[in-house]
């Protein structure tokens, strides 16, 4: 990595030499994705198949809490820092929009408490509402970038934690798939998989706790047969957590090697770290080798001249020529443009279409959840029931949106009739906050009556019976309260009783599909709302990026014929000394061309 | 009283045959509705797969005969039966059923289908002469939530068939941790076998207990926390009778312990402790060729199979722990390992309720059958079906069962325990009932009965007792009454 920013640097030399601010822009924001690189490698798999002790393992140090019950209620971040420390990251109390700050806290706590935070003992359900809680380690693993994530387990009764899992998955660079050695994959353990590898192709499954099962190697290899069937190629590592704690503990090497470790830590190496260092060192070479493409245009143009001027005349005309065409592809942008906003309305449209009909879905199965019985005792179940399927819902319209503008901005590079026009980077499919503007589920009257009001309501019905039958049967003489208007009464009020259950039946039922109705409502109203600020977002940004593109390419061309008509004017002492000037740049330029070349071209060889 | 309602419910059948005298289609289903009634109880296996069905299978059975491996084993809903002499038969879908050579290599029994591919085999049918099976029928079902899907449809189709009540009485269900497919699974299970009547009547088994605490030593008891968390979870707590831990590598192989097995775990626990310690670390540690103790690479290959890890480090500690002969480790290893509970269990719960639950399964079937096929004659049996459902006070007790683990009387906690434990909620033997020791004289029996009776009188006249509680007392109140009838009958019955 450091080589890589040296690189950047002396790019950023070069162009401010060049006095081009334009281009340097883009070196610094280069170098700012060099120094922040964080690989986030999220350890999901069903609950009880030993993430917590594999992360443990790996940096050798109790950092997630293990229990023979279920454990992690929170996910729980690992990653390199100079001292060991904790963090716990919660909501903040007041309300986020006053302050415009980040509706998150960070609370440093002691390591050694952290266990409390995250464990399904200390925090059950994450009744304390944490977001996740970050441990900083110094550990060799973990240099590089490196950040684990360890996640509750999915598949267990709550599906809640499941779709925690799903979510966090955009924001993660790679995932590994965790799952012991007692039993080949299950079917909710391969739909996991499938659904994980929509959204992050990078996975690397893990088979732990070999040292418990003989058998081991028989179910690694069933497991091999499964994952081909799904897609060839994903690695399977078996491990063994405890091993590797014994061999830490005794400092025996061969333990070690027994535990899997090493291969573990060398896949975390080559092929999540090298990929991602890979990708980075793409994406540098590529920014390099454009823009010492434009320094040499206009270096050469100038050098050309100053060699030769009468030719220079000449030159000037093709530069124009150039320059004419360059303006003709900005004025082309019209037509890049045009695919870009139809592109996104189109995907605004189709956005909000697919989240509407994935929410109407639900509140149809609502409502007819409704219609089958009494919602008021069910109401706790339900709401949750109902924030789980709209949670869950949401998420896919976010992976097929961005799946969507990942294609849309593919489709407005083809306008540039350049090899290899970047990509602009988006993001819209993290789901993280997304719904927290989103009141939670109002509660619904359980529907149960105290015997008190029981009594009155009956009474209140019989009441008139009472009274009318005792009046009629006072013409003959007998008294208000007899057996016959009591009789009538007791009918009465039992009728009364009934329908008032019924009438309050009722009313729960049209309350409860009315608060599914308004929630929906707000679901769509603000989500909407968040899809399509992001939309705008990203066609702000891919249209400043191209435009940007186009933008680089007519300067350096007019750079140059600035350059080239200068230099026809020079006087010929300055012109000899201009002359070695601009070759000593150009050496450096091609330098740096050469190298940028050299890292794309070979990556393996220049890996420190 | 167990005999009412079976002995109605025979009567029923028969009722029933004479009215579709005419009909054979309808004849065969009612004379093996009367079979079943004469035969044992069947209890279906079931879970998740690699749940180690077939493995607590064999321990109950107290014999390695149901094929067992690493990968997933059973493909076929496979019935174990009692018979004189071994024989399996093959049961196609459509085809006469077809004996099977009966083959067994180093114990176990090879269920070869014979060309016959799973798809198309109804079931297999083991006849096999131990003592277990004699009042028991026990059928291993493929697991749930399997790879292969047509498996697991299989046997969801057989335990939760949607028209005809379910071909087994009452299910032992093997779970490692409680996933949401397995809530899924009892409830379906519920819903058809026993949804009419309302009752519970499976067993949620925590398998594999031995594997929760990673093979620690005190893995078993952290496994007993485990079920009793999940004993209370609402979800699991109206759908089944009880959570009870098990190791069931443990007891299969406690029950089948071999002397030359006692002597090489035996050699293995006179090792220095160190070394012990370290050659039990991992399994492949276990079965290297270079290992000490004295003990063949291949014995101690033998060992981690049939015992696990968990099973040699708890079988070491005990032998280390003074225990000297085989029998006695068989015994403490068996009784760690839970298969006592489970098997209390089983008599306690299913078959000392035996007639009730397969009469209901019959009663449920022939309701169905007279309303498909009404015909003169057919008003009377389903009066007389709603007679003996409405009347059976042990229909009372299970369906009053039901609704106690979902909770839903007003009585207090101390009281609603009580009322479970009264009307059969941990065994339906007298002294289960009353909460006292198994050998209790009958004459402190019935002095418990008596005080218990008073006792819930009073709870019952008590004006600010619940209304909803009320059935609930009077069915108590009941089966007191019974229970002092019953030892009155027999006084001198040991019980």
């Amino acid at each position: 990595m450091a080589e890589l920013v040296q690189l950047v640097e002396r790019g950023i030399e070069l162009v401010h030499a060049g006095d081009r601010a334009d281009l340097r822009r883009r070196l610094e924001s280069t170098r700012g994705r060099l120094l922040d690189a964080a690989i986030r490698v999220i350890v999901v798999g069903e609950f009880k198949q030993g993430k917590s002790q594999l992360i443990n393992a790996l940096v050798n140090a109790p950092v997630c809490p293990v229990d023979d019950d279920i454990a992690t209620s929170v996910p729980t971040v690992v990653r390199y820092g100079e001292q060991p420390s904790a963090v716990l990251v919660v909501p903040r109390d007041a309300d986020p929009a006053a302050d415009g700050g980040p509706a998150l806290e960070r609370q440093p706590v002691d390591l050694a408490d952290i266990a409390s935070y995250v464990s399904e003992k200390g925090n059950p359900g994450n009744e304390r509402r944490l977001v996740a809680a970050e441990v900083s380690l110094p550990r060799k693993v973990l240099a590089g970038g490196l950040s684990l994530v360890d996640s509750p387990g999915v598949g267990g009764l709550d599906s809640a934690h499941s779709l925690t899992t799903l979510t966090a998955l955009p924001t993660a660079d790679a995932m590994l798939l965790v799952s012991d050695a007692s039993q080949e994959y299950t079917e909710p353990e391969i739909r996991f998989l499938r659904q994980a590898l929509r959204v992050s192709p990078n996975i690397g499954c893990v088979l732990t706790k070999t040292d418990l099962y003989p058998q081991w190697r028989r179910v690694a290899e069933l497991d091999r047969v499964h994952l081909d069937r799904v897609r060839p190629g994903i690695p399977l590592i078996p491990v063994s957590s405890d091993l590797r704690l014994h061999a830490a503990r005794l400092k025996d090497n061969e333990l070690n090697a027994e535990s899997g470790f090493p291969a573990l830590v060398a896949y975390l190496r080559s092929n999540i770290l090298g990929s991602a260092e890979r990708l980075q060192r793409r994406s540098v070479a590529q920014d390099l080798l454009s823009i010492t493409e434009h320094l040499r245009l206009s270096l050469t143009s100038e050098l050309g001249a100053l060699e030769d001027p009468e030719r220079t005349p000449l030159m000037i005309a093709g530069l124009e020529a150039a320059k004419e065409r360059a303006d003709e592809q900005r004025r082309r942008s019209a037509r890049w443009q045009v695919t870009l906003n139809d592109g996104i309305s189109d995907l605004i449209a189709d956005m909000e279409y697919d989240l509407r009909d994935r929410l109407r879905r639900i509140q149809r199965e609502a409502e007819q959840a409704i219609d089958e019985g009494d919602p008021g005792p069910t109401w706790d179940q339900f709401a949750q029931w109902l924030e789980q399927r709209v949670a869950s819902a949401v998420s896919d319209t976010f992976v097929w949106t961005s799946e969507r503008s990942a294609w849309l901005a593919e489709q407005v590079a083809e306008h540039f009739q350049q090899d290899e026009v970047r990509l602009p980077v988006l993001s819209v499919s993290d789901t993280q906050d997304v719904l927290s503007p989103v009141e939670k589920v109002p509660t619904l009257d359980p529907g149960r009556v105290g015997p008190l009001q029981k009594v009155l309501i009956g009474m209140r019905g019989s009441y008139g019976g009472v009274l009318m039958f005792g009046l009629l049967t006072g013409i003959v003489g007998m008294s208000l309260i007899n057996p016959f208007s009591v009789g009538a009464g007791l009918l009465l009020g039992r009728k009364a009783y009934r329908e008032d259950k019924e009438a309050r039946l009722k009313r729960r039922q049209g309350e409860a599909k009315a608060l599914v109705r308004r929630q929906i409502d707000d679901v769509v109203f603000q989500v909407g709302k968040e899809l399509k600020d992001r939309l705008r977002l990203i066609q702000r940004a891919t249209r400043d990026h191209f435009s940007e593109i186009a933008e680089e390419h007519h300067r350096s061309l007019g750079d140059s014929v600035v350059a080239a008509q200068k230099a026809a004017a020079t006087y010929a002492l300055e012109r000899e000394q201009r002359m070695q000037q601009i070759r000593a740049e150009l050496k450096r330029v091609d330098a740096l061309h050469a190298e940028a070349r050299a890292l794309e071209g070979d990556p393996a060889a220049a890996r420190p | 009283m167990t005999d009412g309602v079976g002995a109605a419910v025979a009567a029923l059948v028969r009722d029933a045959q004479e009215v579709y005298g005419a009909d054979p289609a309808a004849l065969a289903v009612l004379s093996g509705y009367d079979r079943r009634l004469r035969e044992p109880l069947r209890v279906a296996v079931a879970g998740m797969v690699k749940a180690g069905k077939s493995t607590l299978l064999n321990a109950v059975i107290g014999e390695e005969i149901a094929p067992t491996d690493t990968g997933e084993c059973t493909r076929v809903i496979t019935w174990y039966r009692h018979g004189d002499t071994p024989r399996v038969t093959l049961h196609p879908l459509d085809g006469a059923p077809r004996a099977l050579p009966v083959r067994r290599v180093e114990g176990r029994l090879q269920l070869d289908l014979g060309g016959t591919p799973a798809e198309e085999v109804d079931r297999l049918v083991v006849e096999w002469p131990a003592r277990a099976l004699r009042d028991l029928t026990l059928i291993d079902t493929p697991g749930i939530a399997s790879l292969s899907r047509e498996v697991s449809a299989r046997s969801l189709g057989f335990l939760t068939p949607g028209d005809a009540p379910s071909e087994a009485d009452a299910l032992i269900y093997l779970m490692r941790h409680l996933h949401a497919s397995d809530l899924g699974f009892l409830e379906s299970f519920q819903d058809t076998a026993a949804g009419q009547s309302g009752t519970v009547n499976a067993l949620a088994v925590l398998s594999r207990a031995d594997e929760v605490g990673a093979g620690r030593i005190d893995a078993l008891l952290a496994a007993r926390e485990v079920a009793a968390r999940y004993r209370n979870d609402a979800g699991l707590r109206r759908l089944a009778l009880g959570v009870v831990p098990v190791a069931g590598l443990l007891a299969q192989s406690a029950r089948t312990l071999r002397q030359s097995e006692f002597a090489a775990l035996a050699a293995l626990a006179r090792l220095e402790r160190g070394d012990r310690e370290r050659l039990l670390l991992s399994a492949d540690r276990f079965v290297r060729e270079d290992a000490p103790g004295g003990v063949p690479a291949g014995e101690r290959a033998v060992l981690l199979e049939r015992f696990g890890l968990f099973g040699v480090r708890l079988a070491c500690v005990l032998l280390g722990g003074g225990i000297g002969e085989p029998t006695a480790l068989a015994r403490e290893l068996a009784r760690r390992s839970g298969l006592d509970d489970i098997l209390r269990a089983l008599s306690g719960q299913f078959q000392a309720r035996a007639a009730q639950l397969k009469a209901r399964n019959v009663l449920i079937g022939v309701d169905a059958l007279v309303r498909a096929r009404p015909r003169p004659g057919t008003a009377a049996l389903a009066a007389s079906i709603e007679r003996i459902l409405a009347g059976a006070h042990e229909y009372r007790e299970l369906r009053l069962l039901g609704v106690l683990h979902t909770g839903g009387v007003a009585l207090t906690p101390d009281l609603a325990a009580d009322a479970e434990r009264l009307i059969g909620g941990s065994g339906v033997a007298p002294a289960r009932r009353l909460g006292l020791r198994r050998d209790a004289p009958a004459d402190q029996v019935r002095t418990e009965a008596v005080l218990q009776l008073r006792r819930w009188r009073a709870v019952a006249e008590n004006p600010l007792t619940d209304r909803s509680a009320l059935e609930l007392c009077q069915t108590v109140i009941r089966s007191c009454e019974a229970l002092l009838a019953d030892t009155a009958q027999e006084p001198a019955a040991p019980l």
